[in-house]
């Protein structure tokens, strides 16, 4: 980034640099660590000027620029890395075994599962998701109790931000945390185990457990609520949403029906902090988990996850589920593996160019670091295309 | 006993406008009004101190315009009565004037107008002496404290001799300084008021008190002032000292005759510089002007602000060429004193120096370099809001509101304490972006908010204080209801007129004499204007943020939060405190990440103490005021309460 690094204060780079950039993600990283920033609606707000030089706003934001390769190295083990989703020690469909867990999630409950389960064998003392807000306003909850996760289950497609909760409970007797984390919440609390600042940096010990969600956007609240509007569509009504495979459309189930939204006119609502992300499978948690679009057969596959284990704690949370039967597991197809790399793929490339041509140069790649090893491998395609034209 | 009831011949130490009343006792005044302007307000509260032992009549009005209709009618009825107002309460009061001026006054009435050139203790430093002038009506300045008193006495008999208000014009430095006093004899009989009424339209004294027949009466008017004129060429106020032949000629009046008299005595020039002093600066005394302006061809006229006595000594001395001959002037057009700001003895000593080739160090040579070496020594003192005071709390919840917004609103400030949310706009956490006079903020908001047709998309804020509430913005609430403004207005309602010494006004239960009064509730005139109203304590920084945020959120209509809170310095509450705080060291952060000083940098409440050493906060225990808000500040509740004993 252009900006004198050394003379501004972190919060005034945050704000030039990310918010009034729009690649702000809503993750709520630079939320619940001091009174200046908050998240209101789906905005984060600085409310008082503050103007400490070193602040973890700043260090933590995952727009900020990021040492990619010392995160890897922390986290994962190098054989594992692939370039278009991360690191994979394996993948696999799962889903919950308990089927009336299934009737409350959006897929599998996979995630539901492996944090019930996480939090009844004591891997974590509580569990940070996001909750079900009627005004379609996210925030992170911190959940203690099994019974609480299912009523906070299925997918949301505004931003909640969770790290904003994780900044606000982890304390002294919070004890070991599990964060069901977006893609840019997985970097951020990535970010944070640097610990690029001294100050309480003990707390992200805390964090046990991240389980990333495979992410395409998020939708601004403001955005989608009128689309809904217009769509007479009442935000009460609204029990879930979801994107069938194959067809243009979301489909919004509400209390007495199931409505259709022309997708182009979704599009319009995604946030636009979302077009410049590059991970689409939260390469940066222990687990991530999505849905299996796979085919065909979407009927019966949106009954199932796909599942990535990424680290030796994700591995042995799995074998775990798999031990006690809260997790069903079945072996992937080649192909879905091999799709699911290439929508990430096509994923990093559209945000690449996006950043591109938002910075108007190929050497300044906003919050990226272009010398980056992965960053260049993706570079080197899209100049390679270039030059195949 | 108050010492404005001093008996005759006694040497009183008055302040200046204590003399001012005293004069006005003297001269046996029925009834004062006035609104509350500092430098004026204490010539109404010493009056209203001792109405039970003198038949007195002494209201605190709701403007300055109301205000001088009081005195006014008082004045019909034959009786004898004073207004009192800061200067730019002349300009509140001056349509009415200029109606008064023309339709004439029965019993003695005088306008006293107490000014604040340098703007010490207010946001201009206006003149009001011109509207003797432009209104052709008398101007009188007492220059010193024994004047102050004579001649506000002389006022009244000024008044009644030709029928009309005069003006007496003091400063700051008249008004709230002091000096010794030499009493007159109180009177013991007291007027009746009669108001007669059923004479001719064109007959002043007993027909209808009217401006009309328009041209008739101003005929009228400038004969009146033609008398006045004549009774100064005479007047004991308007005196030289000094040589027969002095070489410059000092024509000046108010405390510019001190000023004067101090520079000449530090430059030794007593005997080759005269000083007329005028206590009667319009209309001008010309014969009295001619015969001093003879004597010498330099003049120099000393005076605050805008060359007022200047430009009128030079338009009279046009009309005497022939007989006084041509003269260097030397003021404010020629730049021998500013136009802006405070005069004070060392600006007349250097121009007199200059002038007078008198040399005079008025500074020792190395004060410049000395005031460099301490000045970090010095602390800073910003205008900011007391301990414990309300305003604080309120703009803390106007800004979080408006950042929450996002959308850029702001607030129109108004005049009153919290005017410093302007003054220093940190203390308003920088969201007041207009100020000017009483009452503006919520016109100039109703006007912004009709800029949304032209593509202003920011939400409107005005925020006004109690006593400005009935004084000015009751006009311009309706007229943003009636024009569909949509703005959020916010009454700071604080019970008391607290900016200028805690005066009563309409909202309380109390007059100025300490009287039981029926109050005017503010939250049903908005309610009976038709504006949706909600009250809120803003020591409730949550429940206040909340409901302004709501307001935001509404588009269409105007909207009115009443924040009630009194003052910290009000009488009832001054030195109680409702909590004792208390920094806890080991929770504070101090100026790390997470807190960076929030309440020591951002809040910053007076009592709120960063110690440098520690690097931590503390409370000043003896002028934190116990208000508790800053408990909420606290992102580590460090800052503990505990609830005070009664």
């Amino acid at each position: 980034m252009a900006f004198p690094v050394k003379r501004l204060s972190s919060q005034k780079l945050l704000k030039k640099g990310v918010l009034e950039e729009e690649l702000c993600t809503g993750c709520g990283a630079c939320v619940g660590l001091c009174p200046y920033q908050v998240i209101y609606h789906d905005r984060t707000v600085q409310l008082h000027y503050c103007d400490l030089k070193d602040g973890k706003c700043y260090a933590f934001c995952p727009r900020t620029p990021t040492d990619l390769n010392a995160l890897r190295e922390l986290l994962f083990n190098p054989d594992d890395l692939t370039p278009e989703i991360g690191a994979v020690k394996s993948y696999y469909f799962s889903r919950a075994a308990d089927s009336r867990l299934r009737e409350s999630t959006q897929h599998g409950g996979t995630v539901t599962a492996l944090m019930e389960m996480a939090l009844a064998e004591g891997v974590i003392d509580s569990a940070i998701v996001s909750s079900r807000n009627q005004e379609f306003l996210q925030k992170g909850t911190v959940v203690n109790e099994k019974a609480a996760l299912r009523n906070n289950a299925g997918s949301k497609f505004t931003v909640s931000p969770t790290v904003a909760a994780f900044n606000q409970s982890v304390n002294d007797k919070s004890g070991k945390i599990g964060v069901v984390a977006m893609p840019c919440q997985a970097l951020a609390l990535a970010k944070m185990r640097l610990k690029p600042v001294q100050v309480e940096s003990g707390k992200i010990d805390q964090l046990q457990l991240v389980i990333g969600l495979y992410c395409g956007w998020t939708l601004s609240a403001e955005k989608f609520t009128k689309l809904l509007t217009q769509n007479n569509i009442t935000l009460n009504s609204l029990r879930g949403m979801d994107i069938p495979a194959g067809k243009n459309i979301l489909e919004l189930y509400t209390n007495n029906d199931t409505q259709a939204v022309p997708f182009d006119d979704v599009q319009a609502c995604v946030r636009e902090a979302c077009r410049y992300c590059l991970d689409s499978t939260a390469e940066y948690a222990d687990i991530s988990v999505g849905s299996a679009r796979f085919g065909n057969d979407w009927e019966e596959m949106r009954r199932w996850n796909q599942l990535i284990v990424r680290t030796e704690k994700g591995k042995e949370l799995v074998e775990l589920a798999i031990k006690r039967g809260t997790l069903e597991i079945r072996e992937a197809p080649v192909e879905s593996l091999q799709e699911l790399k290439k929508a990430a793929m096509e994923k990093k490339n559209t945000a690449l160019r996006n950043i591109i041509r938002k910075s108007g140069s190929a050497k300044n790649l906003l919050y990226l670091d272009r010398h980056d090893p992965i960053v260049q491998k993706f570079l080197k395609n899209k100049a390679s295309d270039k030059k195949s034209r | 006993m108050s010492k404005l009831l001093s008996p005759a011949k006694t040497e009183v130490l008055f302040m200046g406008n204590e003399a001012i009343a005293r004069g006005a006792l003297e001269a046996g005044l029925s009834v004062a009004a006035g609104y509350p302007g500092t430098p004026s307000s204490e010539v109404i509260e010493t009056l209203a101190a001792v109405t039970k032992e003198r038949k007195l009549y002494v209201e605190w009005s709701t403007n300055e315009k109301v205000a001088l209709e009081v005195a006014a009618a008082a004045s019909f009825a034959g009786l004898r009565s004073m207004c009192v107002m800061k200067q730019n309460g002349v300009n509140v009061a001056s349509d009415f004037l200029l109606h008064l001026a023309a339709s004439g006054t029965r019993g003695g009435i005088v306008l006293v107008t107490c000014e604040d050139p340098g703007a010490l203790s207010s946001v201009n430093e206006g003149e009001s002496r011109y509207f003797a002038r432009m209104l052709e009506i008398p101007l009188l300045e007492p220059a010193n404290f024994q004047e102050a008193k004579d001649l506000t006495k002389w006022a009244f008999e000024l008044s009644e001799k030709i029928r009309n208000v005069v003006i007496l014009r003091s400063v700051t430095r008249m008004s709230h300084a002091s000096g010794n006093v030499i009493c007159g004899r109180l009177p013991d009989k007291f007027r009746t008021a009669r108001f007669i009424y059923d004479g001719l339209i064109t007959d002043p004294l007993r027909g209808p008190v009217i401006s009309t027949p328009v041209v008739a009466k101003h005929t009228l008017q400038q004969k009146k002032l033609e008398k006045a004129q004549k009774l100064f060429e005479d007047s004991s106020f308007n005196k030289y000292f000094g040589p027969k032949h002095p070489e410059l000629l000092i024509i000046t009046s108010s405390v510019c005759f001190l000023y004067s008299q101090e520079a000449l005595s530090m430059l030794g020039l007593q005997k080759r510089v005269g000083i007329l002093k005028l206590g009667c600066t319009w209309p001008l005394p010309t014969k009295l002007l001619k015969k001093y302006l003879r004597l010498t061809d330099k003049i120099m006229i000393v005076e605050e602000v805008l060359p007022f006595l200047e430009e009128n000594i030079k338009v009279a001395a046009v009309d005497m060429l022939k007989e006084i001959g041509i003269k260097t002037f030397y003021g404010k057009k020629d730049n021998t004193f500013p136009s802006v700001g405070e005069l004070n003895p060392d600006l007349v000593v250097h121009a007199l120096g200059k002038i007078m080739k008198v040399k005079y160090k008025s500074l020792a040579e190395n004060y410049t370099q000395e005031i460099k070496k301490i000045a970090p020594l010095i602390p800073e003192r910003e205008l900011t809001f007391c301990p414990g005071c309300p305003h604080r709390a309120s703009f803390w919840s106007i800004n979080n509101a408006l950042q929450l917004d996002g959308r850029g609103g702001f607030v129109c400030g108004d005049i009153g304490c919290y005017a410093m949310a302007a003054l220093t706009p940190a203390i308003g956490f920088n969201t007041v972006r207009t100020l000017h006079s009483m009452g503006s903020g919520t016109g100039l908001a109703s006007g912004f908010a009709k800029l949304n047709a032209f593509g202003l998309e920011k939400p409107v804020l005005a925020v006004c204080g109690d006593s400005t509430f009935y004084h000015a913005v009751i006009p311009a609430l309706i007229n943003a209801q009636h024009n569909r403004a949509d703005i959020i207005f916010i009454v700071l309602d604080n019970a008391g007129t607290a900016m200028t010494g805690f005066q009563p006004h309409p909202g309380l239960a109390v007059s100025a004499m300490g009287e039981s009064v029926p109050a005017v509730d503010i939250a049903e005139i908005c309610s009976a204007i038709g504006t949706k109203v909600a009250i809120s304590d803003p020591f409730d920084l949550e429940g206040t943020s909340r409901t302004l945020t709501s307001f935001m959120a509404e588009n269409g209509s105007l909207k009115v939060l009443i924040l009630r809170q009194i003052c910290a310095l009000s009488p009832e509450k001054k030195g109680k405190k409702k909590f004792l705080m208390q920094v806890d060291e080991e929770l504070c952060l101090g100026e790390n990440c997470g807190c960076n000083r929030l309440c020591t940098r951002i809040f910053r409440c007076p009592a709120l103490v960063w110690d440098r050493i520690k690097k931590k906060a503390a409370v000043d225990e003896v002028i934190c005021a116990g208000c508790g808000v800053c408990y909420s500040i606290c992102p580590q509740k460090a800052i503990m309460r505990t609830e005070a004993a009664d």
